[in-house]
């Protein structure tokens, strides 16, 4: 018996969608725009964690050493400095180790190669590169390093990058606070766009209604359709979105790999590894939302 | 079968549509009640489906006190109750017969027990030919007898019939009330809501008379006295 009213429900729940079929596809195309909005949001987040984590793997600070100075003295303010607790790794790059890596580095640039040449000895310094442990830290391991006094200590290039990553965090920030707002706003018009398919759909139906109620339909059975159509709405348009946000990923993989080189970021498997998690949590968040609008529409419009 | 104990009902501010009604109607009786428009008569038979609650008073339908009827019961009671209209409420896009069933497939009847149920009641009603076709492709007398057979479908104790004739000619009145007639006669309550005199005058059955929301006549044979 249940089954079968199911089945019904099911059945009348169609034909309200068919009966209203641009109302429904209005609907739709409101929700695929919030759906993707949201969708496009999880990119930006994804794409600024990416950028953070790089932008983090880079930053060291460099100690500049004077040339010509004794390997004991550079190992022992190495040792120094490792000790201090803000630090995560230090690495000792000698005077020949820098030679080599610059060789490497213009080894298209012919001119600097032989400006080196002409030069006839080697014009670099040894040096510490210094990674913290923590990038919170990053402004307290500055001030330890201030502190240390040592006469083979050439120069300190404490480039900012930590100025750099607030930044890129400022700018995510903003990206993601324009992309939330847009989201709810969103959001906020599929629910309208529901509810107001919903009441159209119950006033197109009202003799139907009428009728149901005098020979003894079940308030369960009144209601139900409408609350299956929104139900029906956020399949669709979810479904719509993934067929819609796929294609959107593959066009832009190659820009985003073209900026992570050498990051292996690709963000359309980063949706394939999520995507029961993704599209799950915005189904049901979704279905929970438009499932409200239809309720509430149901509740005041279905007493005919 | 129905029993009504001192009711009221009263809209707001101060509108008494029903006073004092005091009312036993005895199974497989068939009444007729009548009275000028705005007398109270389609506010006793809202208050009879549930579709309305008295201000004050004790209503009773087949020994069951729906006095104060809550929302998941008023479909269980509207099973037990037919109810036709003056205005038919057919549904103009599915046939006589799809609008019969219709009324069993929403309370959840499988289609073996509808395929058996429908082609009867509408032999009933005599529309055994013309349950295929629409609506609007029938007289005003079939449509309300194709309404006759959907307050059947669910083998009602008690039929209420508010106005059935008020849209229907001399002949259709008569095939209509004779309809009635031979619904009482298998044993179901029949209440006759009218103001038509000539009707309730041929019936020579029960009428009881509203007159400004309180009863004012009821005659076991009665006539319309207004």
């Amino acid at each position: 018996m249940f089954l079968l009213s199911f089945a019904r429900v099911i059945k009348f729940s169609l034909q309200d969608i068919g009966r209203n079929i641009w109302l429904s596809l209005v609907t739709i195309i409101i929700l695929v725009l919030a759906l993707f909005s949201i969708n496009l949001l999880l990119v930006v987040k994804v794409i600024s964690a990416t950028a953070i984590s790089a932008v983090k793997e880079k930053i060291d600070i460099s100690l500049y050493l004077r040339t010509n100075t004794e390997e004991n003295r550079i190992l022992a303010l190495k040792a120094k400095i490792s000790k201090l607790e803000q630090v995560k790794d230090i690495e000792y790059i000698s005077q020949q180790a820098a030679l080599e890596s610059f060789k490497v580095k213009h080894k298209n640039n012919p001119e600097i190669l032989q400006a080196l040449v002409e030069l006839g000895k080697n014009p670099l310094s040894p040096s510490l590169i210094i990674k913290p442990k923590n990038i919170d830290q990053y402004d307290e391991l500055i001030a330890s390093l201030n502190k240390i006094e040592d006469d083979i200590i050439e120069s300190r290039n404490f480039a900012d990058r930590k100025t750099m990553l607030e930044k890129i965090n400022s700018i995510t920030d903003k990206v993601s606070e324009a992309g939330l707002l847009m989201s709810l706003v969103f959001v906020f018009i599929t629910l309208l766009v529901v509810y107001n398919a919903i009441r159209v759909a119950i006033y197109t139906h009202r003799m139907e209604i009428g009728i149901m109620k005098l020979v003894g339909a079940s308030n369960w059975f009144i209601r139900a359709p409408y609350l299956l159509s929104s139900i029906i709405y956020t399949l669709i348009g979810l479904i719509a979105t993934i067929i819609i946000f796929y294609p959107f990923l593959g066009l832009l993989q190659p820009y985003l790999e073209a900026f992570f080189i050498g990051y292996n970021f690709n963000v359309i498997s980063y949706f394939n590894s999520h995507f029961i998690a993704i599209f799950g949590i915005e189904f049901l968040a979704a279905a929970l939302i438009n499932a409200l609008a239809s309720l509430v529409a149901v509740s005041k419009y279905s007493k005919v | 079968m129905i029993k009504l104990h001192n009711i009221f009902k009263i809209y707001p501010p101060d509108i008494k549509a029903l006073q004092q009604v005091n009312l036993h109607i005895k199974p497989g009786e068939f009444v007729s009640i009548v009275g000028q428009s705005g007398t109270g008569k389609t506010t006793l038979v809202k208050l009879l489906i549930g579709e309305e609650q008295a201000s004050q008073g004790k209503l009773i339908v087949g020994g069951w006190d729906i006095t104060n009827i809550s929302q998941a019961e008023i479909p269980v009671l509207r099973r037990q109750i037919g109810v036709v209209f003056q205005d038919f409420k057919l549904l103009y896009k599915k046939t006589l017969l799809e609008n019969v069933a219709f009324a069993l497939q929403v309370c959840g009847q499988t289609p073996k027990k509808i395929n058996s149920i429908v082609p009867q009641v509408m032999k009933i009603v005599g529309l055994e030919n013309k349950m295929n076709r629409y609506p609007q492709q029938v007289s005003g007398g079939e449509q309300q007898r194709a309404v006759i057979a959907r307050a059947l479908v669910h083998r009602p104790k008690i039929l209420l019939a508010d106005e059935p004739t008020g849209n229907l000619d001399s002949i259709n009145t008569d095939e209509i009330i004779e309809l009635l007639q031979k619904i009482n006669k298998f044993g179901t309550t029949v209440v006759l809501v009218t103001h038509n005199r000539e009707v309730v005058n041929k019936l020579k059955r029960r009428v009881i008379t509203l007159e400004n929301g309180m009863i004012v006549n009821d005659q076991a044979v009665g006539k319309y006295i207004l």
